[in-house]
């Protein structure tokens, strides 16, 4: 979880900085989302 | 382009019933379950969420604020990313009490139906513009679309379809907890709309700039663009905004309904923690190339509407249709799956406590209505806001509007689960605040200002941070200077993350399920209740004769929950409350252990770290006393049971889970009334308590003790345990070896006895003798050869029972002679017919003079001895007893038979068990047939039993011995006898 959000942090600083590529906060996005995948598969919802 | 209104409204028809007819075969079941219930449907029902906002102002956003038009994903991904954080404990609080809404969810956390009223008036106030802004983005689509058009015949149009789909497929089943027709249908929605937007998007790429790389190009000579996307003030309005849909993915009624009461499993919501962002990460994708494409026509249009006027522009019907499809299953999804969350909240919190139906009534017809009623009113509610001239308000702003409201109970969610120390004081006076702030600085001037530019300048993000910070600052300040009622602080207890239920113990003073079912039928009427008791039962798989309090508990929080999920957690608590009332009890009751127990035995065992190793040792220390060779039983103070281990199961034949939860005084006797009075009893040990188990005597020692609650030093106590020693074996050896004592005491008395007598005999018959021998008298010696003949009988006995008295004393000092077989028959049978009452017996012996063996006669006859008494007392009074021997191989067979009742197939393994007797009480002391195994296993031989003998008949017992056999000859038998000693 503090991963995802570091990675949210420093997604949101990179959208701000100058940049051709208009597309490059999706790729970040695509990236947090299969980390976030990537953590959560072996997740226990009923963990204590 | 243009098209007619005959056109958009055929469409729009077709596509809405197209929803019908997904919403109705699914509920008909032709769509597998499998299908229907797949995470992936409840993944995209959430899509739910995507509503006008994210299809059409996501364009408008992206103008103003670049990529600030991404808060609103961001926001509502972050909800779902740290699901763990917020959305599971949630998820399993809603499951747990069936909590349908945030307001039964705020009203259950701060035990106040009054926290449900106000959070529905206000939801209720800030969501009725979001439904309008719904109606109004399908009426200005059509207005953009077919000019000269009606927009409002079409918006009442949308109107009365969603009103009809919303009744008919939203409120058909009052209190049912999952609508697989609508989600179907909503996840349908959620298809067609990214699939609209995809599609429109990959158009306005080829259509407006030839290629991708046509429009990165066409972007390099607009660099304004490019350098507005990173306009984004985030610190203000970015990370607002955020907040702002993160809070709205649990505040807002249909993401509420949609991600709590829909669900499948918590598994499918940890799917859908990344799953859903996908979704919106898909749906923001094309909004970019929309709005770049959109400016490079030139359009006039108001940006939001780029996705339809991209089609229309480019001269393409199908992408302007098809864009338009998706804006309307954007709004239709959302106004659907909104009023229905919201008529539920009305009804709980708005209606119900107001006016309540009566027993006569049918509560789920009248239920089911009264949600259709409300249902209607709130679609058209949006519909007379929707009529507001539209020049007031931009579409952004109603939106904005709508969702700031839901912010204020951020600061009480968060509450729910991180800050048991909040109460509802806070809660009220924080939300007052926010509420006032956004009301009096956002809605009145929405409402009444007459001025759009004002509303323009309006910095919305302000009054949002400004209202947040208020309502949180006061929430904090008010709950801490105020004081928290014991309800309140229990159900912080429940709600809060590092806390498991502690519920406390008490007694109902319903007892049964019928009870229940008269105790409720009065408010319910008796076949509702009966009904709710039913499912209730069939929850908790228990079955209508249960009984014990544990189970009544479970069954009354059963009914709650139920009941909450029907009218609201408020409704319900006030009719458990009312009519189901606990016991009132001097004392607090005793932690429910069991259900902590329960509870903790639910989660699977896959707990890491601390958590794991705290399991494993509370695990341990429960095997220990679960697997004590000693029963164990701990109960409460007002004795209900908590624990009772393997060894009181093994020895009651009562499992575990027919005695746990249950008061000592129901359970079966005698352990009911033995375990009870000890518990009564003021001292805390009771030794060698007997009584009655079966055709068995059981004696068991009892101990107790109380047991301290941790760290309270008021003297109270959380109960008692017990200990219940079985000693029945020890009871039963202590009691065969006193016997065994006064037997060789009184051995040893007939032996001193007969020593002192014999002298005096032998003194009688040596004078006899000399009278005999020394007088001529005739008739004098016939009396002294009387009197010689006499003590001579008198000898023997003596010698008889002076022998008897010393077999056994000493194994070690036993005899090994060669002994005659026909010797030590004759002397049983003499010493047998000793007795008075075997004077009637009929003794048959068989055996001839040349049989011997090595041994101790006196052993020998003993055994001969107690199988004859064995025989005899299986027989009559006059029953014929046969004893014979004969040699066969070199083997001496010697048998005892008798016509009696034989031996019962259920104890004929244990005849030869120490102790083990069929006799009345004093008449036998079980140890005659050990003792005989013991002695023939001593000489070398062996024994079997054969019953019954008259297979016909199914009488008589037959006990047949073997000893190795000593060959008779003479020199052999002298030389034996030699040596024997």
């Amino acid at each position: 979880m503090v991963i995802i959000y570091l990675l949210f942090l420093v997604s949101v600083d990179w959208i701000n900085q100058s940049s051709v590529h208009w597309y490059r906060p999706f790729g970040i996005g695509f990236l947090i989302i299969v980390i976030a995948a990537w953590t959560h598969r072996e997740r226990d919802t009923d963990e204590l | 382009m243009s098209f007619e209104l005959t056109t958009l409204f055929g469409l729009g028809s077709v596509y809405l019933i197209a929803l019908f007819g997904i919403a109705f075969i699914t509920e008909k079941g032709w769509i597998p379950k499998k299908i229907v219930r797949h995470p992936a449907i409840y993944i995209l029902s959430l899509g739910v969420f995507a509503s006008v906002w994210a299809y059409y102002t996501s364009v408008g956003n992206a103008m103003r604020d670049g990529y600030g038009y991404l808060a609103h994903s961001i926001g509502i991904s972050l909800a779902f990313l740290f699901s763990p954080l917020l959305l599971h404990p949630l998820l399993s609080l809603t499951r747990t009490y069936q909590l349908s809404s945030l307001s039964d969810l705020l009203a259950f956390r701060y035990r106040s139906p009054w926290a449900g009223t106000i959070t529905t008036i206000v939801t209720l106030v800030g969501v009725i513009p979001l439904l309008a802004l719904q109606i109004r983005a399908v009426s200005d689509t059509v207005g953009i679309l077919a000019p000269d058009a009606s927009q409002h015949a079409l918006a009442i149009s949308f109107c009365t379809m969603i009103t009809l789909f919303a009744i008919f497929f939203g409120a058909n089943h009052p209190g049912k907890s999952r609508h697989d027709g609508l989600v179907m249908a909503i996840a349908f929605e959620s298809v067609v709309k990214l699939l609209a937007l995809l599609s429109v998007g990959i158009f306005a790429i080829y259509a407006g700039f030839g290629s991708l790389g046509g429009m990165n190009e066409w972007l390099a000579g607009r660099p304004d663009l490019l350098e507005g996307l990173q306009n984004t003030a985030y610190l203000s309005s970015f990370h607002v905004t955020a907040l702002l849909f993160f809070t709205a993915a649990v505040a807002m009624p249909h993401m509420f309904y949609m991600t709590f009461n829909e669900i499948n499993s918590p598994r499918t919501l940890t799917l859908a923690s990344w799953g859903l962002p996908l979704y919106f990460l898909l749906l923001s994708l094309p909004i970019l190339p929309i709005l770049w494409a959109g400016l490079k026509t030139g359009s006039t249009v108001q940006v939001e509407y780029y996705p339809v006027v991209i089609g229309m522009e480019y001269e393409s019907e199908f992408f302007t249709l098809f864009a338009y499809l998706g804006g309307l299953s954007a709004a239709s999804g959302l106004i659907i799956v909104i009023t229905l969350a919201l008529s539920n909240m009305c009804l709980n919190h708005l209606i119900l406590p107001i006016y309540q139906p009566s027993a006569n009534q049918d509560i789920y017809k009248w239920l089911q209505w009264s949600s259709r009623i409300l249902i209607t009113a709130l679609i058209w509610a949006g519909f007379l806001f929707y009529l507001i001239p539209e020049d007031r308000s931009t579409m952004q702003l109603i939106g904005t509007l709508a969702f700031t409201s839901c912010l204020q109970f951020l600061p009480g969610i968060m509450a729910i689960l991180y800050w048991p120390k909040g109460n509802k004081k806070g809660f009220f006076a924080g939300l007052s605040i926010g509420v006032f702030i956004w009301f009096f600085f956002l809605m009145l001037p929405i409402a009444l200002d007459t001025d759009p530019t004002y509303l323009s300048n309006l910095n919305w993000k302000q009054i949002a941070s400004f209202s947040l910070i208020a309502n949180t600052i006061l929430f904090f300040s008010v709950s801490l200077l105020t004081t928290t009622t014991d309800e309140e602080r229990s159900s912080a207890d429940l709600c809060a993350l590092d806390s498991i239920k502690r519920r406390k113990r008490t007694g109902l003073v319903a007892k049964s399920s019928t009870e229940f079912i008269r105790s409720l039928g009065k408010p319910l009427g008796i076949r509702t209740a009966t009904r709710e008791v039913n499912r209730a039962l069939a929850d908790l798989g228990f079955n209508e004769k249960e009984r014990r309090p544990y189970a009544m508990r479970s069954l009354r929080g059963r009914l709650e929950a139920n009941l909450s999920g029907l009218m609201g957690p408020s409704i319900a608590r006030e009719l458990i409350d009312s009519y189901l009332p606990y016991r009132q009890v001097s004392e607090h009751g005793s932690t429910d252990l069991n259900m902590v127990e329960n509870r903790i035995e639910s989660y699977p065992s896959n707990l890491s770290g601390m958590a794991a190793d705290l399991d494993k040792l509370r695990r341990y220390h429960r095997q220990i006393l679960l697997d004590l060779p000693l029963g164990v039983c701990s109960l409460g103070m007002d004795s209900e049971i908590t624990t009772w281990n393997g060894a009181l199961e093994k020895l009651t034949g009562l499992s575990n889970a027919e005695a746990i939860g249950s008061q000592l005084i129901e359970l079966p006797e005698p352990w009911g009334s033995l375990l009870n009075n000890f518990f009564l009893d003021d001292t805390n040990n009771s030794y060698k308590q007997t009584f009655e188990l079966g055709n068995q005597r059981k004696t068991v020692n009892l101990h107790k003790s109380l047991i301290d609650r941790p760290g309270d030093q008021s003297g109270r106590h959380e109960g008692v345990v017990i200990l219940l020693e079985d000693i029945s074996e020890t009871a039963l050896l202590e009691a065969g070896l006193t016997h065994s004592e006064r037997l060789a005491s009184i051995g040893r008395l007939a032996a001193g006895v007969a020593h002192e007598i014999g002298n005096p005999i032998t003194g009688i018959a040596c004078l006899a003798q000399t009278i005999r021998d020394e007088f001529q008298d005739t008739e004098l010696k016939g009396m002294a050869q009387q009197i010689i003949e006499q003590t001579d009988r008198t000898s023997k006995i003596l010698q008889s029972l002076v022998s008897f008295a010393h077999a056994g004393s000493n194994k070690n000092s036993a005899n090994n002679e060669v002994i005659s077989i026909a010797d030590c028959i004759e002397e049983a049978k003499t010493l047998i017919l000793l007795d008075n009452k075997n004077k009637d017996l009929v003794l048959e012996v068989q055996c001839s003079t040349d049989l011997h063996i090595l041994g101790d006669s006196q052993l020998l006859i003993q055994v001969l001895i107690n199988l004859i008494n064995n025989a005899r007392d299986a027989s009559q009074a006059t029953g014929k007893i046969q004893i014979s021997a004969e040699e066969r191989g070199n083997k001496v067979r010697v048998s005892v038979s008798d016509e009696g009742i034989g031996i019962p197939v259920a104890i004929r393994d244990r005849v030869f068990d120490p102790f083990f007797t069929t006799k009345e009480a004093g008449e036998g002391t079980g140890l005659g047939l050990s003792l005989v195994f013991s002695i023939v296993e001593d000489f070398g031989g062996d024994i079997d039993i054969i019953s019954p003998v008259n297979k016909v008949r199914d009488s008589g017992t037959q006990v047949i011995l073997r000893f190795p056999c000593y060959h008779s000859k003479p020199d052999q038998i002298a030389k034996a006898g030699a040596t024997g000693q």
